[in-house]
């Protein structure tokens, strides 16, 4: 196992994993945050605890979950079918309508609930590709989960300031995100008579995928509006002198 | 005279506010006083989905709170009116949208926030601010 560590590949692969599970890390730190808001003080550090504790556990479930499903036949094809989708979705701007959430919860159980179903839902993207990048390998598999837990539990900010900083940030994750589902085609028993006699296919896959992410996010950014304007939340005026009533407010 | 400053409750932040407090009374007629504090977006598209809009809302207001108490209790100390604003959004394009928006005459502020290393990486919303913006920025080490 040690003699991988020499190997080139190896890296490829860990860097891979790093750069998704960065982008993909899902927004599990801001909702265990706000999952536990309404809760009285006491419990608000109790809920925060089992929310991440939860949501680790249940990424590990399911990135092992993943892995194994990925095994079967014709389930790689689809791996890679969702891979390509959330690379475009990682591209596009996302559209801020959202539904309605659930009221914040009052109690403990309520509040563990929401962190845990939002990151079943969230954590869905990371997981595939992850599994995706790992192609197999226990060690890579582990690393990426390792990688993935600190982000659960903070930085919220920090992908949204990389955006902000480097915009191609985006497209290369998405590209990435191609790139392994190409691999994750290479991959499916279905294609093994033709890759076996095309063999520069094993190349040439991966970076049609990925190119294909850019493409489609680019067909469909193209209606999508520009970014959107700063939302006013607070807007006070305070005269002179006038901020001894305002205490506490 | 409108003196736009942009605080995220960071020690550099507060010289800003100090700094433009000791501009004021070097001014004739004393300048209105905007603070601004931007939350990041964390709570987009997906968060919305488990989480209530009013909660998020609450959420950003009692961040955006803490950031600008200490930059308003210096205001206050000198007994200065003041407006006070929090928006949501990505922190350089926010602030210079509200100058915008009410036609500031000077953006007063910190030129790096948080950490040295931070804005080594990503590079400072003060730097930023002076670029996009279309009125004088002055940036207070």
């Amino acid at each position: 196992m040690l003699e991988m560590l020499f190997a080139p590949q190896f890296w490829v692969d860990v860097f891979k994993i790093i750069v998704i599970d960065l982008l993909l890390s899902g927004d599990n730190a801001v909702v265990i945050a706000l999952a536990c808001r309404n809760l009285p003080l006491e419990q608000r550090k109790q809920g925060i605890l089992y929310g991440v504790g939860g949501a680790i556990v249940l990424r590990i479930v399911l990135t092992f979950f993943a892995v194994s499903l990925l095994a079967l036949p014709y389930l790689k094809l689809i791996g890679a079918i969702l891979l390509l989708w959330i690379g475009v979705k990682l591209i596009l701007p996302e559209d801020d309508e959202g539904g309605e959430g659930i009221k914040a919860e009052g109690n403990l159980w309520g509040a563990v609930k929401t962190i845990i179903v939002a990151d079943f839902v969230m954590s869905l993207d990371n997981v595939l590709g992850v599994a995706g990048a790992a192609h197999g390998s226990p060690l890579l598999l582990i690393f990426g989960l390792l990688v993935s837990i600190p982000l659960i539990a903070w930085s919220s900010q920090l992908v949204l300031k990389l955006i902000d900083r480097f915009s191609w940030v985006m497209y290369a994750g998405g590209a990435l995100l191609g790139y392994v589902a190409g691999e994750m085609l290479v991959g499916e028993d279905l294609f093994k008579p033709l890759l076996e006699s095309q063999h520069y296919l094993h190349g040439l896959l991966p970076v049609i995928c990925a190119l294909a992410v850019l493409i489609i996010a680019k067909l469909l950014s193209l209606r999508a509006v520009e970014s959107q304007p700063a939302i006013d939340l607070v807007d006070e005026h305070i005269s002179a002198g006038q901020h001894n009533k305002n205490e506490g407010k | 005279m409108k003196i736009l400053i942009p605080v995220d409750g960071s020690a550099n932040s507060l010289r800003a506010v100090e700094y433009a407090i000791g501009l004021a009374s070097a001014l004739r007629e004393p300048p209105t006083f905007l603070l601004l504090n931007v939350q990041w977006n964390v709570a987009a598209a997906n968060v919305k989905l488990f989480i209530n809009q009013d909660t998020i809302n609450d959420y950003y207001r009692e961040q955006g709170n803490e950031a600008l108490r200490a930059a308003r209790g210096l205001l206050d100390a000198a007994n200065l009116a003041y407006q006070y604003h929090i928006s949501i959004g990505t922190p350089a394009q926010a602030v210079v949208q509200y100058a915008e928006e009410q036609a500031v005459n000077l953006i007063v502020m910190g030129r790096q926030g948080e950490s040295r290393l931070q804005s080594l990486l990503l590079g400072s919303v003060g730097g930023k601010v002076a670029q996009l913006a279309s009125m004088p920025v002055m940036l207070i080490n």
